[in-house]
């Protein structure tokens, strides 16, 4: 018998977006104007325990939902009871409020002894189970930082359960393929990526529901020990709309029109620049032209203002800093009357003597490898970690982690580290999230490392916030740009501003780090751009040991399935398969024939891709699965059929130059990021348009 | 933890079902619940939340809130709920016949005059009733019902009636089974169909319900005459502050004549065109049309987009954009057409009452069903009070209770006027209808029987856009369940439909559901539904069921 405690958040309802849910002066989404409902990975959560009950033909069990909120979030509780739980808490407190992913883990973490205590009477045979991760944050951080609160493990992107001889296993998603693991010990948090059957509410149980009592808890009962705003470790510096896409989402009526679009498009030039393209590099105060000059700030606004101070001061003769006098400065001060307050100009004059940076130390990035392989992801990250060390004129550095990894450590300073550091363990094999977190932490808490960069990957996702946890650090998620700033007016010089999208990528936020040592974030693969290699640079390996045992491990690995066999996603145009084509027979018939279509009339290689869907059913090998968790793709066409164009399989294609795509369902979110596409069943469409392609 | 396992089987019965959450279905609830504050009543909804599947014009009669409202909730005048829902009132009241593709004849003095003299046209008035958004006052008799206690559950759809012994008509309703995948087999979370056991049921499903008809044929109910139908369609339009001060904040519009009907070349269709103000700078737009139009090709959105082009609905809606858009059907056949018991009379049986749209309680001289939905179900709430101990009664106790009230008689002047027009088409059956009470009743076809193969004279040269239509419904299924759209023969398509007619559904499908894929017609959008019913009603050969989806699914209204 096992008890359970479910992770339950109530969230905006992204998929249900009105017309008046828009800021009209700002554009951004207001997020109490929608509906409020679970979480659906939370729901899915609910169901995977469900199942392990069903599994264990465990009737006694105890299932408690747990969620930290408002008080309204009562109505995710009711969710829960109205299904399969048998108790509720409610961590609910204004002293709670203002939180990020920190200072939520550290409550529910406390939360969670309590409920161990008082309602499983001490016992520790439990699991903690949470979707993967919420629709509004879209951070992943929560569970592993809650895992990193409690000491225990955490097991990540699970699919699927079964039960034998007594003990769980678990299906996960893993980069480039999938696993199948046990944990070593209870309590264990577990956290669901996807697991298609929610529960459905009985009336019976919704009737009982409403009858229930939810345990509400604030603060004091919990004794939390980082809590709201001044226990976090980061702070939103701006919510802004996402830009428009530059994708043309132009409809087209029939086959003969598609075929026309496809084969232009490769001809000539495609319509999206990669993404990624930041703003002009960033230069420390003291290189500027002048050393008053402060335009490298956060905010479009203060640019503008210290703009005019930096205009006003050179009007009255000032070329440096130091020379001015109070004096000129009065002269400065006086003319800007009006424009500024006194105040604001003290804040001003104050963080221009600012130049030391912030954070002290060098960037590093977080090497991820696969079967003796470094990840595409690491190689962007280090394109990114490299621009960033050059503003900062700092060392890039790249923590390899691993069993046997040493001869990877050459590659990596070719692609631009100028130190690998390097722990190996035989135990590191397995990419044991506690065994990797604990050698890394030992790194970082070494050579304290400025910025520490991850790939955004399942394996990045979960070992960032377990590291980060361990060191009181704050940390971003997938994070699409990376930018080092000045936030003179708060003194800061030099500080890495993180921006990403949430609410489903309805909004863009600027994040940046607070009270920590390192700054840290996750990034997205396929977002940021890798240097040349350059097989003529050097660097230093720099070596140190990590003592580990097998008891601190949190799973067996009893399968691993890596996707194996001869894909070339390196070729020009991609014609990638997704649920919509419904089987096998379809995927291999339809996709074949357009390969052999395409190919000849276009005269150049077409591989297969897949959605994670279609994978998922079974139409065709994980090796061809093109997404967040398969292969992130950039091809000069990629043809999308029946793919609904979830978020996660769009930036596996960001780099696409030309997006076209077939789908049955007018509504389906690819024909808002696509260049071209044409409603219609893909059944029927293929063949008339291979007929185009040969007839043209 | 173990006081929250109490009360086990207490949750699968009640003591009065009701099932549908509309208008008529709260008004049962508020009404008994404000006379047996203790009894159990539960109401349940197929719509994800409530009011999302309730559309309609809608002009309401205020005597019939204010008879369930004054006892129910005194001093909910003064409520913002009562000031937001009942904002506006019809000052403005325009009848209108518009000849063609332009020009318009204002009707009202002729209404007027009818009315002086007593004429059934008369009643077409509505200068100070309230102008409502259905979806949004079905949320506020919703809130007021569970502030009296009762429970309402949306999400749960009932399949059908559990009959009862003895006595007792029925012993309550069975659920939807859900958790089947589109073959129909068990998915890992498959939930079958509760049966949740009830004293009394209320039928409040609205217009052709499906465990309403279910339990008529069951029950043995007659109707004297077929039901009749129509469909209107409607779109809720955001206009410039300009327009809406010229169309005016308290006014509503009906039109008769184009696009459907044009005296002498036709279309003869029975319908109309409607504008209504709806607060906040938008007007819906309507059209309602009979189902007994005989064209194949004939869709009520392209007539739709006629009236809208129309130069007299145009200019206050050009470059507006649409906000919500919605269809739903329309028992029209009158009091000749609510099914009733054959040796009682009753609207219902024993413990089985009928009410609302669910019943038929529309009255086409008005085109208005909302009083009578409103004040059936109070009077239905009314009679179950008296009846707790004795629920074989309530439908006995129901019905006179109606009888004595004004529905009845107020249906019974109505009760030839559809029938009449249907008989005798609109050139004379309009003029007709005016003497319609003192006419003899007449028989006449089920709308599905019409059809003929037959073109819409005023078919434009585009499609019209019924994807950006259904996006606006907010329309979602799960789409893992089975089809709940089924067709009974697809060898009648083939043979006959196709070659016949073309396949009407796929065009007069509000939400392009149906499509021909590789010769054979199929319900292919099955998620794209807004249950209007339209399908199962029209269909040339009667060939196409509408069984109840999962419930939370359907069209997401808010301000129809």
């Amino acid at each position: 018998m096992s008890n359970y405690i479910v992770l339950v958040k109530q969230v905006p309802d992204v998929s249900q977006i009105t017309d008046n849910a828009f800021n009209p002066e700002t554009g951004t989404l207001v997020r109490s104007r929608l509906q409020n409902v679970i979480n659906e990975l939370d729901a899915q959560a609910l169901a995977f325990v469900h199942r392990m009950k069903q599994l264990s033909g465990d009737e006694e069990g105890q299932v408690v939902c747990l969620t930290m909120g408002p008080p309204m979030a009562d109505e995710v509780l009711r969710y829960g009871l109205s299904r399969c739980a048998d108790a509720a808490v409610l961590l609910t407190d204004r002293a709670l409020g203002g939180a990020d992913t920190v200072a939520t883990a550290n409550p529910l973490a406390y939360a969670v002894r309590k409920i161990e205590k008082e309602l499983f009477g001490g016992k520790k045979d439990y699991f903690i189970v949470a979707g993967m991760q919420s629709v509004d944050g879209d951070t992943a951080q929560v569970p592993p930082q809650m895992a990193e609160e409690l000491g225990i493990g955490c097991i990540a992107y699970l699919t699927d359960a079964s039960y034998e001889d007594g003990r769980f296993t678990f299906k996960r998603i893993i980069s480039g393929g999938s696993q199948v693991v046990a944990s070593r010990n209870q309590p264990v948090v577990l956290t669901v990526a996807k697991y298609e059957y929610p529960l459905f509410a009985s009336l019976a149980g919704t009737r009982r529901a409403r009858q229930m009592q939810v345990l509400q808890w604030g603060a004091a009962d919990i004794q939390a020990t980082q809590v709201g705003s001044k226990g976090s470790k980061t702070q939103v510096t701006r919510v802004f709309p996402p830009g428009k896409t530059n994708r043309k989402c132009q409809q087209l009526h029939n086959p003969r029109e598609l075929a026309r679009a496809l084969v232009q498009s490769y001809q000539g030039g495609g319509s999206a620049a990669a993404a990624g393209q930041g703003p002009r590099d960033y230069v420390l105060p003291g290189r500027r032209a002048h050393n008053f000059e402060r335009t490298f700030e956060g905010l479009e606004k203060d640019n503008e203002s210290f703009g005019i101070l930096a205009e006003r001061m050179r009007a009255v003769g000032i070329e440096d800093l130091y020379e001015m006098t109070d004096e000129l400065r009065a002269q400065v001060v006086t003319s800007l009357k009006g424009q500024f307050s006194e105040k604001a100009l003290d804040e001003m004059f104050e963080g221009m003597r600012k130049f030391e940076p912030a954070f002290k130390g060098e960037v590093w990035v977080v090497a991820e490898h696969c079967e003796g392989r470094i990840t595409p992801a690491t190689f962007e990250l280090l394109g990114k970690a490299s621009e960033l060390a050059r503003s900062l004129e700092v060392k890039v550095g790249v923590a390899l982690v691993g069993s046997q990894v040493q001869p990877l450590a050459q590659e990596l300073i070719h692609a631009g580290a100028d130190r690998v550091y390097l722990t190996e363990h035989p135990l590191l094999a397995e990419h044991d999230p506690l065994a990797c977190r604990k050698a890394l932490a030992a790194l970082i808490e070494e050579f304290l490392p400025q910025i520490v960069l991850y790939s955004a990957t399942p394996q990045g996702r979960v070992l960032a916030p377990l590291v980060s946890y361990r060191l009181g650090c704050g940390l971003t998620a997938d994070c699409t740009s990376l930018d080092v700033r000045d936030s003179t007016r708060k003194s800061l010089v030099g500080i890495l501003l993180q921006t990403r999208p949430a609410l489903g990528g309805n909004v863009m936020a600027t994040i940046s780090t607070v009270n920590s040592r390192s700054q840290m974030a996750t990034a997205r693969p396929g977002v940021m751009k890798r240097n040349p290699d350059d097989p003529k640079r050097t660097g230093e390996v720099i070596r140190r040991e990590v003592e580990l045992a097998a008891e601190e491990l949190c799973m067996d690995v009893l399968a691993t399935e890596i996707a194996h066999g001869e894909v070339n996603f390196e070729a020009k145009v991609i014609v990638g398969g997704g649920r919509g084509l419904q089987n096998r027979d379809n995927y291999e018939v339809l996709l074949n024939s357009l390969r052999n279509a395409l190919g000849k009339k276009l005269g150049t290689e077409v591989e297969k891709g897949a959605s994670r869907s279609a994978v998922e059913r079974g139409f065709t090998e994980r090796i061809r699965q093109v997404g967040q968790t398969g292969t992130a793709v950039g091809p000069k066409l990629y043809l999308a059929l029946g793919i609904s164009g979830a978020i996660q399989h769009m930036i596996g294609v960001a780099n696409t130059e030309t997006i076209v795509a077939i789908n049955v369902d007018p509504n389906a979110p690819i024909f808002k990021m696509c260049d071209y596409y044409l409603i219609g069943n893909v059944e029927e469409i293929v063949p008339k348009l291979v007929e185009e392609l040969e007839a043209e | 933890m173990l006081d929250n396992l109490h009360s086990i089987d207490r949750a699968g019965r009640t003591q009065v079902l009701i099932v549908g959450a509309g208008p008529a279905g709260l008004s049962c609830a508020i009404a008994l619940k404000k006379e047996r504050p203790e009894a159990e009543v539960v109401v349940l909804d197929k719509a994800p939340g409530l009011g999302n599947h309730n559309l309609s014009g809608a002009v309401l009669e205020p005597a019939s809130v204010h008879r369930l409202l004054d006892s129910a909730l005194p001093g909910w005048r003064e409520t913002d709920q009562a000031k937001e829902v009942l904002a506006r009132t019809v000052q403005k009241d325009d009848v209108l016949f518009l000849p063609g593709a332009s020009g318009a004849i204002q009707l009202q003095p002729l209404i007027k005059l009818a009315g002086l003299l007593g004429l059934g046209p008369g009643q077409m008035d509505h200068k100070g009733d309230y102008i409502v958004s259905i979806s949004r006052l079905t949320r506020w008799l919703g809130q007021i019902a569970e502030d009296l206690g009762v429970e309402v559950h949306t999400g749960f759809a009932v399949d059908s009636l559990v009959p009862g012994e003895g006595n007792s008509v029925a012993a309550g309703v069975r659920l939807v089974d859900r958790g089947l995948d589109k073959e129909g087999e068990k998915q890992p979370n498959f939930a079958p169909g509760e049966t949740i056991w009830a004293d009394l049921v209320v039928l409040a499903e609205g217009c052709d319900g499906l465990a309403t008809e279910r339990f008529v044929q069951q029950a043995g109910l007659k109707r004297e005459a077929v039901q009749l139908y129509s469909i209107g369609v409607k779109e809720v339009v955001a206009v410039s502050e300009e327009q809406y001060r010229q169309f005016g904040d308290d006014r509503v519009v009906h039109a008769l004549g184009y696009p459907i009907w044009t005296p002498v070349l036709g279309p003869g269709m029975f319908g109309g065109g409607l504008m209504y103000a709806c607060g906040d700078n938008k007007i819906a737009v309507g059209m309602i049309v009979g189902l007994d139009w005989q064209e194949n090709d004939f869709n009520p959105q392209d007539a739709l987009v006629h009236f809208k082009n129309h130069p007299y609905v145009r200019r206050f809606i050009e470059g507006g954009k649409v906000v919500e858009a919605g269809a739903k059907m329309i028992p029209e056949g009158g009091l000749r057409a609510v099914p009733r018991d054959p040796q009682t009379g009753t609207f219902g049986k024993g413990n089985v009452l009928l009410v609302g749209d669910a019943a038929g309680f529309v009255n086409m001289l008005k085109i208005k069903g909302l009083h009578n939905a409103l004040d059936s179900g109070r009077l239905a709430g009314e009679a179950i009070a008296g009846s707790m101990a004795e629920p074989e009664q309530a439908a006995r106790k129901y019905t006179s209770a109606l009888e004595e009230s004004g529905v009845v008689s107020e249906m019974g002047r109505a009760r030839n006027y559809r029938q009449t027009i249907a008989r005798f088409g609109n050139l004379l059956g309009l003029p007709l209808s005016v003497l319609s009470e003192v006419l003899p009743r007449f028989e006449v076809e089920p709308d599905y029987q019409a059809m003929r193969p037959r073109h819409y004279r005023f078919k434009g040269n585009r499609e019209f856009d019924k994807d950006t239509f259904t996006a606006m419904a907010q329309t979602e299924h799960r789409e893992d369940q089975p089809s709940h759209l089924q067709i009974v023969d697809p060898g009648i398509c083939l043979e006959k439909c196709l070659k016949t007619f073309k396949a009407p559904c796929i065009t007069f499908c509000p939400a392009g559901v149906y499509e021909e894929i590789q010769g054979v017609v199929k319900p292919a959008n099955a998620s794209n539904c807004l249950h209007c019913k339209t399908c199962q009603r029209k269909c040339p050969f009667d060939n196409i069921r509408w069984v109840v989806p999962e419930g939370g699914g359907g069209p997401r209204y808010k301000q129809s």
